[in-house]
């Protein structure tokens, strides 16, 4: 008996001696185990008494990050959140009038422009950088690789998916959702015939970066075409996919088969989805997957849980974007900055990542991380509003919005952009043929270039 | 003799002149107004000659550019289509205005119309209600399947479907003109009532003596009475209606297409939207400036003069 006390006690030195062993190997490596001992985890050397942050607004997730930045750092964080639409007019005024801005975000169409205009600064080479760039996702080095510098991390990352209503489908004695553009024509009308939708689609036409413009791009794309060529030709001459596109499109308004719903050209992507969950329509999008977050909340929906996710016809392409935070040029101190910036679109000081983790689980936002996106956070927490492996797979099938249209990664998109949503709008009213829209675009990319 | 005595005192001790005291009582008003009002204009004009974006701004440093932007402005066609767009909105807005204005306040002048306090408070309210506020409120109104105003036109059968009135390009500007009209009514019918209040009522009792009916007072005592009023009201509502802003913001956002760009937004799309050249969306504030003082110069020199002399 003693001799086995003995062998245990042996056993059991040598087995704490191999783990001090192995735990000093650990900590001079940094990363064995794990995540505290990263860069993440270590204050930086110069001292602030406040940091602050420029975004647009996104429920609560701002107000609880700051906390967490300041109970971790007991440093201040100031925040400044506005709409999404007005964000870029907020962040360029504070800019432009000298106030200190550490972090900010922006979408990947106005990232470009903000760059160009020496808004941001790069990260590599910051600590633990690497780590983050070697974890992105094709869509996030994409959007955050500019010049072939790293300019940001990643906010959040989405796919365009349709999304149809279960029960109205059922009412039509339809058995599944339309799996070519005429079985979609053939569903509206005869959802308007049968008097069980007067507007049976609800588009994502509303004035904006993503909204109008994503529809048109999505749909092109699925169809097998671009918006210019790798060159950085325009792909938008007679014959074209994106002008027959924009004709079969215009075609479900008022002046062609009148399946549109009106408030189309007015809604956002949020807006539309609460809309789409007052039952009047028979289908949306196509537009951000996470509108199954709103569309199928009890709290905001009176047909939560009735409203199911679709892909795209034929092969199922679709696209997707990533949302960027960035270390802005007018930051008070470099390293808080950096400090700060990984909070919001990286790290937090125990090793995790606090916030993309949070946005899967409460908002259903997909992650620019490989490491999240492959992790229960995406797939439980995504469960309670749509089919997520139906998701995933159309994630398989989406690529980056800069291989539909490229212009995304030039600074004149924007001004671009603004003339493309007065344009199409214009034709998808009436106003104009799809023919004279895309001729007039194509007119436009030269003014917008001499606009920057 | 005292005149010479004063004259031989320091300039400081002597008697100030009508004019000079004059000026330093206004100097305070004036050194506001300058701060206030001329900075902004003449920084303004600078800026519009200058090539300024975010990097220039905060650098701090424009280069000159001259006419460029002005130019560029200039042979922008939606800078026409909006200018087009703000003469619609002003011309209807103003019209409307005056009419309905002095409408309402000769109905509450009346002594024979009792209105009560109520009335009176919720006639003004709507000048209480901040702009972006009252578009807003307009936004929900005219929700095409779930605004108000669609449902009760709905329920008193007056339409059998829905009018997308803020979503229609026919009818999408007209749509602007209501609210804004709804909010700016008060301030003239303000003007008006208090002029009403001013005409001596001796004039209207001896017409009623010598047999004028209600129109003949009002067409040769009540309107030559108000056209001063009138006069001011048409300077100042025009330079507003030509600045409208938030209604816009508010409730189309420009659209659909460009049907409801106006002056104002345009300047604010070329400004704050990337890629942010102030220097084009400050040229293109001053034309607008320099139109609402061309107008109101035409008004000065026309209605304003007429009325005076």
């Amino acid at each position: 008996m003693t001799d086995d006390l003995v062998r245990k006690w042996e056993l059991s030195r040598r087995r704490v001696l191999a783990a001090a062993g192995g735990l000093g190997l650990a900590g001079l490596s940094g990363n064995a185990f794990g995540q505290p001992g990263g860069p993440w985890s270590g204050p930086p050397k110069s001292k602030v008494d406040r940091v602050n942050f420029v975004v647009w607004t996104y429920g609560d997730i701002y107000s609880r990050i700051a906390k967490q930045f300041e109970a971790d750092w007991g440093v201040k964080v100031d925040s400044t959140i506005s709409a999404f639409n007005d964000h870029p007019t907020k962040l360029a005024t504070m800019f432009a009038a000298g106030e200190k801005i550490d972090v900010s975000q922006s979408s990947p169409f106005s990232f470009p422009n903000f760059v160009a205009q020496g808004l941001a600064e790069p990260i590599d080479g910051l600590p633990g950088a690497a780590d983050y760039i070697k974890d992105f996702t094709p869509f996030t080095k994409q959007v955050a690789t500019i010049g072939g510098k790293t300019m940001g991390l990643p906010y959040f990352s989405s796919v365009w998916v349709w999304n149809y209503y279960a029960d109205m489908l059922e009412k039509l004695k339809i058995d599944k959702p339309f799996a070519t553009y005429d079985e979609f024509i053939e569903h509206c009308v005869k959802a308007k015939k049968d008097g069980v939708s007067r507007y049976p689609v609800l588009w994502v036409a509303g004035v904006g970066l993503e909204q109008l413009p994503g529809t048109w791009y999505q749909m092109t794309w699925n169809r097998g075409g671009t918006f210019f060529d790798k060159q950085g030709n325009h792909m938008l001459g007679a014959g074209s996919v994106a002008r027959e596109t924009l004709k079969w499109w215009a075609n479900t308004f008022e002046k062609g088969l009148d399946i549109a719903d009106p408030e189309s050209l007015k809604v956002q992507f949020t807006t539309s989805a609460k809309a789409f969950g007052a039952g009047k329509n028979l289908y949306r999008g196509p537009n951000h997957h996470y509108g199954l977050n709103v569309v199928n909340d009890p709290a905001q929906s009176p047909i939560a849980g009735k409203v199911k996710v679709h892909g795209s016809p034929g092969d199922g392409k679709t696209m997707g974007v990533t949302h960027v935070y960035f270390l802005s040029s007018a930051n008070r101190d470099k390293e808080w900055a950096w400090k700060l910036l990984q909070y919001l679109g990286g790290k937090t000081k125990d090793g995790n990542y606090t916030q993309a983790i949070s946005l899967a689980k409460d908002a259903m936002l997909g992650s620019g991380y490989n490491s999240v996106m492959n992790s229960d956070a995406v797939k439980q927490g995504w469960a309670p509003w749509g089919d997520v492996p139906a998701i995933l797979g159309i994630w398989d099938k989406a690529a980056y919005i800069g291989e539909v249209c490229s212009s995304v990664y030039q600074p004149w998109h924007f001004p671009w952009t603004d003339q493309l949503n007065i344009e199409v709008q214009k034709c998808l009213t009436g106003q104009l043929t799809a023919d004279q829209c895309c001729d007039n675009l194509i007119k436009g990319i030269a003014d917008a270039k001499r606009k920057v | 003799m005292e005149a010479s005595r004063a004259a031989r005192r320091p300039w400081y001790r002597r008697e100030m002149s009508a004019r000079r005291f004059a000026l330093f009582l206004n100097l305070p008003t004036l050194l506001f107004l300058g701060v206030v009002l001329a900075y902004p204009v003449v920084y303004a004009g600078y800026l519009s000659v200058h090539r300024v974006g975010l990097a220039q701004l905060r650098r701090g440093e424009f280069p000159f550019n001259g006419w460029d932007n002005y130019a560029r402005v200039l042979e922008d066609p939606l800078f026409w289509v909006a200018i087009k767009n703000t003469l619609i909105f002003t011309a209807i807005t103003v019209g409307a205005e005056v009419v309905l204005a002095i409408a309402i306040a000769l109905l509450i002048n009346q002594t024979g119309v009792w209105t009560s306090r109520v009335t009176r408070f919720l006639i003004l309210l709507p000048y209480a209600i901040p702009p972006i506020c009252n578009g807003l409120i307009w936004s929900f109104l005219y929700s095409f399947q779930f605004g108000f105003l669609n449902r009760i036109l709905f329920s008193v059968g007056l339409i059998d479907q829905p009018i997308n009135w803020a979503g229609n390009p026919d009818t999408a500007l007209y749509a602007v003109t209501v609210p804004y009209i709804w909010r700016t009514l008060p301030f003239a019918i303000i003007l008006v009532h208090a002029a009403l209040q001013g005409i001596p009522r001796d004039l209207y009792e001896q017409a009623a003596i010598d047999g004028a009916n209600a129109w003949h007072r009002f067409r040769h005592i009540t309107w030559p009475m108000l056209q001063q009023i009138i006069a001011i009201i048409l300077i100042l509502r025009t330079a507003f209606a030509f600045a409208v802003f938030e209604e816009i913001l508010a409730i189309t956002q420009g659209g659909p297409g460009d049907a409801t760009w106006v002056a104002a937004w345009y300047s604010y799309k070329i400004t704050f939207s990337p890629p942010n050249n102030f220097g084009m969306g400050s040229a293109s504030a001053f034309i607008l400036t320099l139109m609402i003082a061309a107008i109101a110069l035409v008004y000065m020199r026309t209605v304003y003069r007429r009325v005076t002399l």
